[in-house]
């Protein structure tokens, strides 16, 4: 599964950046979140409760930052297990560009996917990915935002 | 005295013998709600299991810890292969002489393999601690493809490593199960190479599933004060189930009691032995009271036995004029995890050596290697006889290949190359006797029933008007000619696991003139009941109507191998009749005692012993089953009880002919059936509606095979397939009308000519609609494509020929 897009934050560059890597902010933004700790700069570990189609499950995950191109760019990598709902494992390419005080985000993302939620989700996963990410950064710009007023 | 006697029309017609449409007496129960399926079963306090399933393709089991599954109400036990080895119960041996793991021992090699068997008190606590159970999985590299199987370092089967032979003979890599190779290959290559004409093709029969509305399932129940242990489930063979459970469990045969119930539809997938089976004995045991497993829909689709994945790649000779004068085949085989391919046992390939089809071919060659993959175990015979399917439709297609190669018409390439009346019993080139056909006949009557020339001229002038941008669909005319090869089969070629594959039947005829026949075999639909009563009417003159038909029950049945492959009619449709003569035998010498005369004084007529040349003395059937119990009879023992083993001396060979119309849309790549045209000729015609029904059943699965159904796995070994969303079942919305047709040729050496028919549409029906889309665009450039043709697939053969442009 591919997932590209491009998002537009009232916020600079800078500010963007810290927002990413603070464990508050994202723990608020990505949906289903209940847990998220931060044991290093580069190493996170999450639990989310996800729902695709008729499998809910929660997920246990970590993910790898790599920060070598900060602000401008990082990218990670990650993988997640909902026992027998299913697993998942991907990486992403994120870069910040800050034009006239906005920056704008794009990602660039894939994933594969294992298990039940590849059976029985296939044809909603995509769909789903997307409508996640969108509810993430809606969120996102949303807390970025009003941290910057 | 006998003025009341009715004529012999009517007392024929009153038995409801051969030949009578007699209503299924099945029905009757089956459209009230009154069947009784496994799941039906309910003993008290009956515990439920369900199963821990591997979410990988490939992966080690590092750890599983049971402790939140236990802890939740109502859990009795978790089983996992550590609680299993003890009783050496962790693997079992599957029917083609391969090791299957019954819950995985380290390692899972498909997704959905079995990892733990949770018991509970209800089935809805079992899921819900299935989903408590914590499995710590290490992924390994996952290969889906045999091609790579065969190149790759990954092994698969660990437990078979440095092993140079299998079940089936040398491996040639660690990946590798078998090669079994048929006919003459110098001769045949020898041929290829001078021949005028030859074409080749590679094709690809994709993996799919019989899909059976009632999935599998089973109810054990270990009796600990007896020692007795029944178990009750979905088994196409319950004797081999007992006797594979004895040697298994190490319970002695005659205390265990196997009992197939009502079956919701088998179609090959309830041959085999599954672990959930092996579970519910288990635990069982272990709780001391019964339990039951019965598989979801998905569990189904996913882990219980797929039918083909054959990739097939073909060279047919021909001469100039289309004379066929030798054929080469080799298939790559995808067994999946384990070697669980349920054929006889010299047959790992099943009777894939029937490829060189209803076709005169004087020299042949077939290799099959068989490869293990991750993907799950299987490879039954789904609607055909073992593997039949794959070799028809190989053979059907290099013809059309063939006919294309030649610009010759494919009917015209088939009648030229027909293997001929008159040359039966025919040997063929890869070792089969084919015992009778008039394949001839059969094709000019098919042709001239739909018009062939006028359909060819329609299809012609379409193809014209399409060019000229006046239509957008295109017509294809879809052809197949079939010969099957069912009954397996004569004990000296056929057996399973060592089990010779004879069948039976045990008569008793009651006092009163009615009777009961109990078989080896096992009705799911196919309506045995009904039929197996026509025979024994007709063979000892009473009615249908008072004979019942009893099967499944392996405390009371006789031994017998089973019901797949269409063997049930070749097999224990001809014991029954056996049976039926040694009654008549019997009771023709108490006729002869009653009447008074010398035992070859008495001649048989329908229903009873007429004293020859006097016709006015006789003794009904019924009369003498009367004289049978309560008459002192000197030199004759009281009774009148008979049991047949029948070992058949040859396969039978029913075959057809098949005509599809289809009309295909090119910008949408959706087929509309015009017209189906179906000639079966199964030999002797015991019950013509059943016939008709099972023709029409057949075709419709052959349909979805043809058209859509398959079970898809992307490459990290996730089955794509595992629900009725995705896997094509066909509705009344995508069946369309069916014309049956028939000829008769009887087998000559059945008891009653019959040949079997249930699997005859399934095999014929699937090249026919695939050559049906395949043809519709010879015209322009089209060769071959494989199945499934969905509407996505046609569409690409559309675009990939230019129609879109």
């Amino acid at each position: 599964m591919e997932l590209k897009d491009e998002i537009r934050i009232n916020a600079p560059k800078d500010v963007v950046y810290a927002a990413l890597n603070d464990p508050e902010v994202l723990r608020q933004c990505i949906p289903g979140c209940e847990e998220l700790v931060k044991h290093s700069d580069t190493d996170l570990e999450a639990k989310v409760v996800l729902k695709v189609g008729p499998v809910k499950a929660r997920f246990g995950g970590t993910v790898v930052l790599d920060t070598t191109g900060a602000p401008d760019a990082f990218s990670l990598t990650g993988q997640g297990n909902g026992g027998a709902a299913g697993h998942a494992k991907g990486g992403a390419d994120v870069t910040l560009e800050e034009v006239d005080g906005v920056t704008i985000l794009r990602y660039d993302a894939k994933a594969e996917i294992g298990g039940k939620l590849a059976q029985l989700g296939s044809r909603l996963i995509q769909s789903t990915a997307k409508k996640l990410a969108a509810s993430f950064f809606t969120k996102f710009a949303e807390v970025v935002e009003t941290v910057d007023a | 005295m006998n003025d009341m006697t009715p004529d012999r029309e009517t007392r024929s017609a009153n038995l409801k013998g051969l030949g009578c449409s007699r209503k299924r007496v099945e029905d009757a129960r089956f459209t009230q709600g009154k069947g009784n399926y496994v799941d039906d079963i309910k003993l008290p306090g009956m515990l439920h299991g369900d199963f821990v399933r591997s979410p990988y393709a490939h992966a080690r089991v590092v750890s599983i810890n049971k402790d939140a599954a236990l802890a939740l109400p109502g859990v009795v036990a978790v089983l996992t292969a550590e609680d299993l080895a003890p009783l050496n119960l962790h693997w079992m041996p599957t029917l083609a002489g391969d090791k299957q793991m019954v819950l995985a021992d380290g390692k899972v090699l498909f997704q959905g393999q079995e990892v733990a068997f949770v018991v509970a008190k209800d089935r809805y606590v079992a899921a819900d601690a299935v989903e408590l159970v914590e499995v710590e999985y290490e992924e390994l590299p996952v290969i889906v493809d045999p091609f790579e199987a065969l190149k790759t370092d990954v092994v698969l089967r660990e437990d078979l490593a440095g092993q140079t032979h299998g079940a089936h003979g040398p491996r040639k890599h660690h990946n590798h199960i078998f090669t079994w190779e048929q006919g003459d290959e110098t001769t045949t290559n020898q041929v290829l190479e001078n021949a005028d004409v030859v074409a080749e093709e590679t094709m690809y029969y994709h993996r799919t599933h019989p899909c059976p509305l009632e999935t599998c399932g089973s109810v054990a129940s270990m009796d600990k004060v007896n020692g007795k242990l029944t178990l009750w489930g979905t088994f196409q063979a319950p004797h081999v189930v007992r006797t594979v459970a004895s040697l298994l469990s190490g319970i002695e045969e005659h205390n265990i009691r196997v009992v197939s119930p009502d079956i919701g539809g088998g179609f090959g997938n309830k041959v085999g032995v599954y672990p959930g089976y092996v579970c519910s004995i288990v635990a069982s045991i272990v709780t001391g009271v019964p339990v039951k497993w019965v598989e979801d829909r998905m569990e189904n689709l996913m882990s219980t036995a797929f039918a083909r994945d054959y990739w097939m790649t073909g060279k047919i000779a021909a001469t100039k004029e289309g004379k066929i004068t030798g054929l080469h085949c080799h298939v790559t085989a995808d067994h999946g995890g384990f070697d669980a391919c349920a054929d006889p046992t010299k047959f790992p390939a099943g009777f894939m050596n029937i490829c060189t089809g209803s076709y005169d071919i004087p020299v042949a060659y077939l290799a099959v290697d068989g490869v293990y993959t991750n993907k799950a175990p299987g490879g039954v015979s789904y609607r055909c006889s073992f593997r039949v399917t794959e070799a028809v439709y190989f053979i059907e297609r290099m013809i059309e290949v063939l006919a294309i190669e030649l610009n010759m018409d494919a009917a015209e390439l088939r009648r030229i190359n027909f293997i001929k009346k008159e040359q039966f019993p025919y040997q063929s080139a890869l070792g089969w006797e084919y015992d009778s056909g008039d394949y001839h006949t059969a094709w000019d009557k098919a042709l001239k029933a739909v018009d062939y020339e006028g359909l060819r001229r329609e299809q012609a002038e379409r193809v014209e008007a399409f060019k000229r941008g006046e239509t957008r669909t295109l017509m294809g005319i879809g052809l197949s000619f079939f010969t099957e090869i069912v009954g397996a089969g004569p004990v000296k070629n056929c057996d399973i696991l060592g089990m010779g594959m004879f069948d039976s039947c045990e008569i008793r005829i009651h006092p009163t003139g009615s009777a009961i026949a109990r078989l080896g075999t096992i009705s799911q639909g196919q309506g045995h009941a009904t039929t197996f009563a026509q025979i024994l009417a007709s063979e000892i003159g009473l009615s249908a109507d008072s004979i019942t038909i009893e099967e499944g029950d392996t405390d009371t049945a006789p031994y017998g191998l089973g019901t797949y492959g269409s063997r049930s009619t070749p097999v224990a449709g001809a014991a029954t009749a056996m049976a039926g003569r040694k009654i008549r035998a019997k009771a023709q010498m108490i006729a002869a005692y009653l009447l008074e005369v010398h035992d070859d004084d008495v001649e048989w007529d329908i229903d009873r012993f007429v004293v020859k040349g006097a016709p006015e003395r006789f003794k009904t059937m019924k009369e003498i089953a009367y004289a049978a119990y309560n008459q002192a009879i000197p030199g004759i023992e009281p009774g009148l009880e008979a049991v047949s083993y029948y070992d058949p001396p040859n396969m039978t060979y029913p075959f057809g002919a098949y005509v599809c119309v289809m009309d295909i849309d090119v910008d949408t790549g959706v087929p509309e059936i015009r017209r189906f045209y179906a000639l079966d000729d199964c030999g002797t015609r015991i019950n013509p509606m059943i016939i008709e029904g099972q023709i029409h059943g057949g075709l419709t699965e052959a349909l979805a095979v043809a058209l859509g159904q398959e079970i898809a796995y992307d490459d990290l070994g996730n089955v794509k397939t595992g629900t009725l969303m995705d896997f094509f079942l066909p509705t009344a919305w995508e069946v369309p009308n069916y014309e049956t047709d028939f000829t008769v040729t009887p087998s000559p050496h059945h008891p009653i000519g019959a040949k079997g028919v249930g699997e005859s549409p399934h095999v014929g029906g699937v090249p026919c609609f695939s050559n049906a889309v395949q043809d519709a665009f010879r015209a322009f450039g089209n060769r071959h494509t494989n199945m499934p043709h969905d509407h996505w697939r046609i569409w690409q053969t559309a675009n990939r020929l230019g129609l879109h442009d």
